[in-house]
């Protein structure tokens, strides 16, 4: 579902990416770990066509990203480390505008409001101006748009980053889900244990390059550690 | 299609609940509305002033008429300096009559050139410079002088409001990260940014539009439709939507370059300050330069040394003696005629001898004007704000061509006036009651209307243009914006 081929990308002289390649298939939860400025984001920012490769491809469900920006767009949903909406408009509207523009439909306002308690945001919330909201709660907003698009592929940026625990748990619960019903689920983080407990498959990024991937009921938890640390120090 | 509607309804949802918009087409009203007042104000006295001197006018005349009456039975003695059987002095002053240029249905639009020029003359036997050129003619192309009527709203005012509404269309969404979030979603950039821009372009032109054409039909409606200036209303529409709409494509070239908001800020103000400030003063540089503004203190030297050559040539009939003032019996007249004084008939002569030496100067003078005009039109396309102003003053009657139309029309008229009484100076026949019925009177000739329109419709044709390459531009720089 989503394809790295071979991907490079150059700022000026600096490397970002070299030569990555991966893929996520249907119903597989992909975590990338790395260190800030690893090239985590800018691989996503290749899947979302805001970059162009300097070489090599990015495909979403067998289609390359550069000449189909708006079709690959449909396939896919994502969720940045900060969600960040219209803070004068409630939660319920942000949806329903995001939402619509992710499908090209208007779903009824009562649909909208079952989707956002279903990801725990209170319903008196969901009528609030998103400006008083915590991070958390624009998260769970953000969560409720990418479900509304229905969409073949999920792409998260850190998304539990600055999340509680048990806000951070309800969410490795809802990307099971997902790609329980056959979503591709690409997710970048730092937080080893919640790769583990969440990832199919654990690639590991340092300096622009993919230097380990594996899967993750063939590491124990101390493994991996070992594993990202070793990576991390060579 | 889709995705441009619903970005359109979201941005109205967005300013409602900031308040933004409603602020903004708020004060916009309320501007034009107070612009409206004012030029209301102005147009409705000077239609009282204009038919006050009608008014006094008539009385005035029927006054002469009764004592003509009075005087021609024997009732009462002629006055030796109003005699009003003496054509010299009924065609110099006691029996002058207004030449007046009404003003047009539209004229609240803007004052343009109606508190500088008089659309009014007490046309007499006296040469021009007497009555007509008392005024100045050093700035006779006074743009922009910030008088607040709706056309000082609009051509200043509304864009500094566009600017308010829409400098921060990308770099806002840039800043506060939700250009990311809607960009992940199957929608361009440019349909995002078209989108953010027409949810602020229809409301603020649409009330624009609207506090422009109410207020006229409400308190103009009659004199509109009577004075079928119905069509002048539409094209100064159509000036005002181009204006507008020139202004938002400015606001969306500039936010292409994915700028700050702080820049787009800084540079839009300046752009402003230069289309809207510096470019028409450029422009009456330019202009004064190309064609000179004719020197007043020419015209009143040259006045004047034709006057004493005139009081020079005609010395012996100025110098006969004032025996009509002992005599008062020669004010009487008999068989019709009476002996006009000598010293009148040298007055009348000296001053249709300053008209005819004086009129190759005038003619320059008029010409000078006509052809300061022409370059301003010619070159009004260096700002938006020209055309503009230039095109909205022409519809609403106080430009400074109407103005130039009418003083020709006067001039036609002060030919036709001293034609009428030459011959009574010169042979001493006495104005008469049924003279007073076949004096010549003037009645404005409004000049053609479809060159005006078309004139007009041609300043909002250049304005769309430039509107259309700003667009084009910045649709395509658009598409190259680093999004991140």
């Amino acid at each position: 579902m989503l394809k790295a081929n071979s991907l490079t990308k150059n700022f000026n002289s600096n490397i970002a990416l070299n030569s990555v390649s991966l893929s996520v298939s249907q119903g597989e939860i992909y975590c990338l770990l790395g260190a800030n400025g690893a090239g985590k984001t800018t691989l996503i920012n290749h899947f979302l066509g805001f970059l162009k490769p300097t070489s090599g491809e990015v495909l979403v469900n067998g289609k390359c990203v550069t000449s189909n920006p708006l079709d690959t767009k449909r396939d896919i949903a994502y969720i940045p480390e900060n969600v960040m909406l219209y803070g004068v408009l409630t939660g319920l509207e942000n949806l329903e505008y995001f939402s619509a523009l992710a499908t090209g439909r208007k779903k009824p306002r009562d649909v909208l409001r079952k989707l956002l308690a279903d990801v725990g945001l209170p319903a008196e919330a969901a009528e609030r101006r998103v400006a008083t909201y915590s991070k958390g709660m624009r998260q769970k907003v953000g969560i409720t748009i990418a479900m509304a698009k229905n969409a073949k592929a999920l792409l998260l940026d850190e998304p539990t980053s600055g999340l509680d625990p048990k806000a951070a748990n309800e969410f490795s619960r809802l990307l099971k889900t997902a790609s329980e019903n056959g979503v591709a689920v690409f997710t970048t983080t730092h937080d080893l244990f919640h790769a583990k407990e969440t990832g199919n498959r654990i690639g590991i990024m340092r300096s622009g390059s993919l230097l380990a991937e594996f899967n993750s009921d063939d590491v124990s938890h101390a493994d991996m550690e070992s594993i990202y640390l070793k990576n991390m120090r060579d | 299609m889709k995705s441009f509607s619903l970005i359109l309804r979201n941005e109205w949802r967005i300013m409602i609940a900031d308040k933004s918009l409603i602020l903004v087409c708020t004060l916009l009203t309320l501007l034009l509305s107070y612009g409206f007042f004012i030029g209301l104000s102005e147009a409705v006295s000077r239609d009282e002033r204009v038919r006050e001197l009608v008014s006094q006018q008539e009385r005035g005349q029927s006054g002469i008429v009764e004592q003509i009456q009075r005087i021609v039975s024997g009732h009462e003695k002629p006055d030796v300096f109003a005699n009003p059987l003496n054509p010299a002095l009924v065609g110099s002053g006691l029996g002058s009559l207004y030449a007046i240029m009404h003003s047009g249905a539209l004229s609240p639009l803007a004052l343009g050139q109606s508190d500088l020029l008089p659309d009014h003359y007490r046309v007499s036997t006296r040469n021009k410079t007497t009555f007509m050129y008392q005024t100045e003619n050093e700035s006779p192309w006074n743009l922009l002088t910030g008088r607040f009527d709706p056309v000082f709203v609009l051509v200043y005012l509304l864009p500094l409001f566009i600017f308010a509404i829409s400098y921060n269309l990308l770099s806002s969404e840039k800043e506060q990260g939700t250009l990311r979030m809607q960009l992940s979603h199957p929608v361009t950039l440019q349909t995002l940014m078209f989108g953010k821009l027409f949810a602020r372009l229809v409301p603020v032109l649409g009330v624009t539009i609207l506090a422009v054409i109410v207020p006229f039909l409400i308190l103009r409606g009659d004199a509109v439709m009577v004075s079928g200036q119905l069509p002048h209303l539409v094209v100064a529409i159509i000036i005002i939507g181009a204006y507008g709409f020139f202004w938002f494509a400015v606001t969306l070239f500039v936010n292409s370059f994915g700028f700050s908001s702080a820049s787009n800020a800084l540079i839009l103000v300046g752009t402003w300050v230069f289309l809207v400030l510096v470019a028409p003063v450029l422009l009456n540089v330019f202009v004064s330069r190309m064609s000179p503004a004719p020197s007043r203190i020419e015209l009143a030297t040259e006045t004047r040394l034709i006057t004493i050559d005139g009081l020079n040539r005609y010395h012996e009939l100025l110098s006969s003696d004032y025996r009509h003032i002992k005599d008062s019996s020669m004010l009487v007249p008999s068989d019709g005629k009476f002996e006009v004084p000598e010293r009148l008939q040298a007055f009348y002569l000296i001053n249709k001898a300053v008209d005819e030496k004086i009129e190759t100067l005038l003619g320059d003078f008029e010409s000078r004007l006509r052809a300061q005009q022409d370059l301003v039109e010619r070159f009004g396309f260096v700002s938006p704000s020209v055309l503009t102003y230039e095109g909205l003053v022409s519809l609403a009657g106080t430009g400074t061509r109407r103005y130039q139309d009418f003083k020709q029309q006067v001039n036609d008229y002060h030919r036709e006036w001293k034609e009428f009484f030459e011959p009574r100076i010169m042979s001493g026949q006495i104005v008469t009651v049924a003279d007073f019925e076949k004096l010549p009177r003037f009645t404005w000739q409004e000049p053609d209307v479809s060159i005006l329109l078309a004139g007009s419709l041609a300043k909002a044709l250049q304005i769309f243009l430039a509107t259309v390459v700003l667009f084009a531009l910045g649709f395509m720089r658009l598409a190259k914006v680093d999004v991140l």
